[in-house]
């Protein structure tokens, strides 16, 4: 019997026993075409999946290489129905193209006359195909590009897009490497991106995806929109530009709700892009306000639906995807993969921490007991009540000032859902408090003197989850959350993830009511990362 | 052979030594049961048509070409396009199925009668017409010798009328053409055949053994993981048989997602499951009959993945049941999977000559792609040519079959499969290459553990129960949840105990968040305590409640306490309340509601029963009650009432006016009335109220008021005036 690192499952799922000494080796090799699902400790989980293959197609592998990893590797025999069914699948990326033509514009093409047939008597794509040319090709509307893949997808024909991109307007940027370096992996991630034309980069949080973006920028050298979650993050993007490239003050425009700057890098928020007024969506001419050369979507598994919509009219020009997980609690991995492109680059985060991208963390679970009052009354409560009951327990707070005094002195962000639980928080630790009301100008001077070190404390709601730049943050309490979201625990634990100056352990707490459906949600939210290898370890609070 | 020539073929026999007699009722079984007396009944035996159509069936395509020459009368090495040695070989082998006999070897009568063909125009001159034919013709006749048929004629001008009249064809019946001996030797020079001395080559590719041998294994070992699987599934959620015997489609669709698979293989391995006798119809708490594992399949789990694997095989390769047509139709009925109308008495001897074909490759050796398989049912077609072509259409399907179970891999035999298909055991070959059972898992902290490969079937019955499997195949994941966990504590299994097991189980360190969940669950296990009691006492005062537990005579009231103010007991509330009586306690009964009911006396009674007040109870009453006496007397009043000149009504309006009249006037009549049982009696009765489609009535056979349907009364009459009735009336 082979003794190979790799279990074929019949299931699709792919298991790597990581201890194994060519466990290095079949990771690299399965990499291309299987999604990593979960990788804690001992055996990593991959996954086919039709996506996965396509991306793989893409990238250039056949099916031939898929089978023979698989082959090779494997400790048993590889179900005989899987590798048929891998090259069924990976056999249909393709028969479709889509090509520039001199006087149509865009055209579709098949290389199997039954699966164009199949294709076009679709009801799905028949408004977006025009007049057929000859029996295999047929003329594309070129504003329909977008909605055609996706739909294209959805039939399970994946269309190779060939008509490339447009250059967009000529704009010098370039990378300032004083004082620091583009990283192997980062310089990786842009690159195959930029080989790929458009797609996405998943790298985690504090792994410098901004930086990815800049370098990303930096290969197209042109006229660049950015679309980021919030203002706050639009202008810590302008910052670090700034500081990392070439482009000066002048040349970033921000496109928020308070500025209405076109420039050639403009960095708008997703809220206004997205905002309506009788119907119409006003700002949505400011992605022809230019000739765009390069977007970049931030935190892309965020990315509203009407943003979905406005990209399938941008696929002429190069898109790329910036995120930490690709986890969509809606599901729509689909349409990132359509519209924005196909995975380019990722890497478990256990990796990079290992190399001392991201500083290593430790996460905890604290358990309390509600106090018996409150147990009673979180018994008869209603049920949509619960949640908020046992998020709030008064016990919370005794345990997050425990805590932020045993961190006296380490730089603490104390996050949560709910916000008479964080004005009684901040009233209890005596620390400013970032909330949705808090204004723009606030938000950022409060961050600035927590960066500098002035504070060590502050209390945050769910507008400081994502793309918030806090790299001195070393402490993190985690009193509510919004149910059972696990990417919005990943993006919490983000926050503490740049690497500290003395490569100190971050300390991730989540406060959790013991017995409550809080518990039950908590076991979701940590599911992603456990999934990553970051292993909770459970306290009671009493052992604090 | 003896050298005298016999005289009749029950001679020919009774010459032969025993072991030639042997292997004649080896070939042909039929002619064995039941053993025949003598030589003259086995000789009588051997040339009935049927067996005769058996043995022929035998025949691969040289024996029947020397054999069709042998009835045509020529001599089998002139027109047989094969060499002398082997012609010879062919003859022996007729012999010996005794279908020729004595010197020169003739056939027998039948087989004559069965493959004659007409001799039809001399060869010379078939020969010449062939020349000249229009290539439309020799198309035909090209075909129809190919495919060794009847050609179908309605008898419509055509190419084919046209050879027919100038005789290259011959008309069989009014339907059929058949080209004749002559015109064969014509088309083939001189020849009856084409070249038939070799068995068509076989494509072949060249393959390494362990390769076909690793890919065969693992599908073994996912078809004896399957059948488990579905099996298991199905102790517990057994899929109700279809009223036909089948199993319905929707459940097949369900096995096959169960089992990961496509319909056509979850469908191969029920059947095969089936006919290994570890799933049969059987009964369980429904009302309709289910399919179920036997006892059979309990045993079998207990084998290694080998044996169970061979128990699998063989019961696959003496199937006669048709799997692959699971899903589709036949006709325009769909074919369900374990329906009875599957079976195909020839399929048995179809997989054993294709997968001896298969055999055939040498080590190293497997069917090529994409021509492998055609020149496999060319060399079944050239072996078997009596058999209907038809039925090679299963060849492929029943290759994929193979290649399910393991019997070959990568279009190849496997090494253990070439033991199974040529009778030796296959189970050590078969177990070097499964992989070895562990007995370990690797708990992670996400909650999951992983079986690195087969898990030693106890632990993984054991481990199913404490967590849920989540990916099967050569290893296994499982995921602990605190409903999985919980079900451990269902079965009885303690905190320490759940602790202990995935403790030893785990080769690596049992990780914090596992340990935290079964202390989790096994805090809340049992919380709420549920019971059955039929009563209940409760009360404020605890030692009124301690004071009636110890009272004497309190043992008998079977209390127990279940809280310091609460008493429960099994017996029922009607029985409790006195006894506690009895005891000297006053008790106060709670109704349903909590709230108190007040005392009173207690006032039996009886339920009461409804009564059915219909007629028929009365009539029944009565004739209980009555005397028989009265109702002879009735009878004979009847009889001596019959109206002998009054006037008899039978339509609606005048037996209606007619009762009318009666009910009004008092007075008695005579009625033809139809009984439940459908025969008419007649009766006495004497109207009292006409309403509603009945007639409530005094009758004097049951000696009291009844009804009768309207409807029922085919005739009324008055009787005649009889001093006896007035006296009646009193």
């Amino acid at each position: 019997m082979n003794e190979g690192p790799l279990i074929v499952q019949s299931d699709k799922t792919l298991l790597l026993e990581v201890d194994h000494e060519l466990a290095s080796d079949c990771r690299k090799a399965i990499a291309p075409f299987a999604e990593l699902e979960r990788s804690p400790e001992h055996i990593h989980t991959y996954r086919l999946t039709p996506l996965g293959l396509w991306n793989a197609r893409a990238a250039g592998h056949d099916a031939e290489q898929v089978v023979n990893v698989l082959l090779s590797f494997s400790r048993y025999a590889v179900p005989h129905a899987l590798l048929v069914d891998v090259a069924e699948t990976m056999a249909r990326y393709g028969r479709l193209r889509l090509d520039k033509h001199p006087v149509h514009g865009l055209v579709l093409s098949s290389t199997d006359r039954a699966v164009f047939e199949e294709v076009l008597r679709s009801k799905k794509v028949a408004g977006m195909i025009g007049d057929r040319l000859d029996p295999d090709n047929v003329a594309v509307h070129p504003s329909q590009r977008g909605n055609l893949k996706q739909a294209l997808l959805k039939l399970g024909w994946p269309a190779e897009d060939f008509a490339g991109y447009v250059d967009g307007e000529a704009h010098k940027i370039e990378l300032e490497q004083d004082g620091w370096t583009l990283r192997p992996d980062q310089q990786e991630a842009a690159d195959s991106f930029w080989h790929g034309g458009s797609g996405v980069v998943v790298l985690p949080c504090g792994a410098g995806k901004t930086i990815v973006g800049a370098a990303a920028m930096a290969r197209a050298g042109a006229t660049t929109l950015i679309l980021v979650t919030n203002t706050v993050s639009a202008r810590q993007w302008k910052a670090e530009l700034i500081k990392r490239t070439s482009l000066t003050e002048d040349e970033i425009g921000e496109y928020s709700g308070a500025r209405k700057e076109v420039r050639p890098v403009t960095i708008a928020t997703y809220q206004v892009l997205t905002m309506r007024r009788k119907g119409l969506y006003p700002h949505l001419e400011l992605l022809d306000a230019r000739d765009w050369g390069l977007i970049v979507y931030d935190e892309v598994h965020l990315l509203p639906a009407p943003i979905f919509r406005m990209t399938a009219n941008l696929q002429a020009r190069r898109r790329i995807g910036l995120t930490a997980t690709l986890v969509r609690e809606d599901g729509r991995e689909g349409d990132v993969f359509s519209l924005i492109g196909p995975k380019r680059y990722d890497a478990p985060w256990k990796d990079i921490e290992g190399q001392g991208w991201i500083a290593p963390a430790d996460c905890v679970e604290v358990r309390v007991t509600l106090p018996e009052g409150e147990r009673i009354a979180y018994a008869t409560a209603e049920p949509e009540e619960r949640y908020r009951l046992a998020s709030c327990t008064y016990a919370k707070t005794l345990v997050a000032e425990k805590l932020v005094a045993q961190h006296r002195g380490e730089p603490t962000l104390v996050i949560g859902q709910y916000l008479e639980q964080l004005d009684e928080l901040a009233e209890h630790l005596d620390a400013p408090v970032i909330k949705g009301e808090t204004t723009v100008k606030e938000r950022e001077r409060l961050y600035a003197v927590f960066r500098t070190g002035e504070i060590q404390l502050l209390v945050v709601s769910k507008v400081a989850n994502f793309s918030i730049d806090l790299p001195e943050a070393a402490v993190a309490i985690q009193v509510s959350g919004s149910f059972g979201s696990r990417q919005e625990e990943a993006q919490r634990l983000g926050r503490l993830l740049r690497p500290k100056a003395d490569g100190k352990t971050a300390r991730f707490y989540t406060v959790v009511s013991r017995d409550t459906v809080d518990a039950d949600f908590a076991q979701n939210r940590q599911r992603f990362l456990a999934e990553q290898g970051y292993a909770y370890r459970i306290v009671d609070a009493g052992d604090l | 052979m003896p050298t005298a020539t016999p005289r009749t073929l029950a001679e020919q026999l009774r010459d032969w030594p025993d072991e030639r007699l042997a292997t004649l009722l080896a070939e042909r079984p039929d002619l064995a049961t039941p053993a025949p007396h003598d030589s003259s009944q086995l000789a009588a035996r051997v040339v009935v048509k049927a067996s005769v159509l058996r043995a022929l069936d035998l025949l691969d395509s040289l024996e029947l070409a020397v054999l069709q020459a042998l009835v045509q009368g020529a001599d089998p090495a002139e027109v047989v396009s094969a060499s002398q040695p082997a012609v010879r070989r062919a003859e022996e082998r007729l012999a010996a199925l005794a279908l020729v006999w004595g010197t020169p070897a003739r056939p027998v009568l039948v087989v004559g009668d069965l493959l004659r063909m007409p001799e039809g125009l001399p060869v010379a001159e078939a020969a010449g017409l062939l020349e000249g034919l229009a290539p439309q013709g020799r198309a035909i006749l090209d075909h129809l010798e190919e495919q060794r048929a009847d050609g179908r004629w309605g008898g419509a001008a055509g190419p084919t009328a046209d050879l027919v009249a100038t005789g290259l064809l011959v008309r069989r019946d009014d339907h059929h053409v058949t080209i004749p001996w002559n015109v064969r030797l014509a088309l083939h020079g001189d020849r009856s055949t084409v070249e038939v001395e070799q068995a068509p080559e076989l494509a072949v590719a060249e393959r390494a053994q362990s390769l076909v041998d690793r890919a065969a294994a693992g599908a073994a070992f996912e078809f004896v993981r399957r059948t488990e699987l579905l099996l298991d599934r199905w102790s517990t959620h057994p899929p109700p048989a279809l009223k036909g015997g089948g199993l319905g489609v929707r459940e097949l669709r369900v096995a096959a997602q169960l089992l990961h698979v496509e319909i056509g293989v979850a469908a191969l391995v029920i059947e095969t499951a089936s006919a290994a006798g570890l799933l049969a119809q059987g009964m369980t708490d429904e009302p309709e009959a289910a399919w179920l594992p036997t006892e059979t399949y309990d045993v079998w789990q207990t084998g290694s993945t080998a044996h169970r694997w061979v128990a699998l095989a063989r019961a696959w390769l003496t199937n006669p049941r048709l799997a692959s047509a699971v899903g589709g139709r036949i006709g325009d009925k769909p074919v369900n999977a374990l329906s009875p109308d599957l079976e195909r008495s020839w399929l048995v001897a179809l997989r054993a000559d294709a997968l001896s074909a298969l055999d055939e490759l040498g080590e190293g050796q497997s069917l090529a792609a994409g021509t492998g398989i055609p020149s496999l049912v060319e060399r079944l077609r050239w072996r078997r040519p009596r058999r209907p072509a038809a039925r090679l259409k299963q060849v492929v399907p029943l290759l994929g079959e193979a290649a399910l179970l393991g019997v070959s891999g990568l279009d190849a035999v496997s090494g253990f499969g070439r033991d199974l298909v040529e009778g030796r055991d296959p189970v050590n070959a078969l177990a070097g290459l499964l992989p070895t059972p562990v007995d370990h898992v690797l708990l992670q902290a996400d909650l999951t553990a992983i079986a690195p490969g087969p898990l030693e079937q106890e632990l993984a019955r054991r481990l199913a129960l404490v967590a849920d499997v989540e990916s099967r195949g050569g290893a296994t994941v499982y995921r602990f949840a605190s409903t999985s966990v919980r079900r451990a504590f269902d079965a009885g299994w303690s905190a320490a105990e759940v602790h202990e097991f995935v403790a030893e189980t785990s080769r690596t360190p049992v990780p914090q968040s596992l340990s935290y969940l079964i202390d989790d669950v096994s805090r809340r296990f049992g919380t709420l305590r549920v019971g059955h009691a039929d009563s209940f006492l409760r009360s404020d005062d605890e030692t009124a409640l301690t004071e009636l537990l110890h009272a004497p005579g309190a043992d008998t009231l079977r209390l127990r306490r279940i809280a310091p103010t609460v008493l429960v007991s099994d017996l029922a509330l009607g029985v409790l309340l006195p006894r506690i009586r009895e005891l000297g306690l006053a008790p106060v009964v709670e109704a349903a509601d909590g709230t108190v009911r007040v005392a009173r006396p207690d006032v039996f009674r009886a339920r009461s029963l409804r009564r059915r007040t219909t007629a028929a109870t009365q009539v029944r009453t009565a004739a209980h009650t009555a005397a028989v006496v009265t109702a002879i007397r009735a009878g004979d009043r009847t009889s001596s009432a019959r109206p002998s000149r009054g006037r008899s009504v039978s339509t609606p309006a005048d037996v209606i006016a007619l009762l009318r009249e009666a009910a009004e006037a008092g007075g008695s009549l005579v009625i033809g009335y139809v009984g439940n049982d459908g025969t008419v009696v007649e009766r006495t009765v004497e109207p009292q109220r006409v309403e509603g489609g009945q007639v409530t009535a005094y009758d004097a056979r049951s000696d009291g008021t009844r009804s009768f349907a309207i409807h029922r009364i085919t005739a009324v009459s008055r009787p005649d005036a009889n001093p006896n009735q007035d006296s009646e009336k009193s």
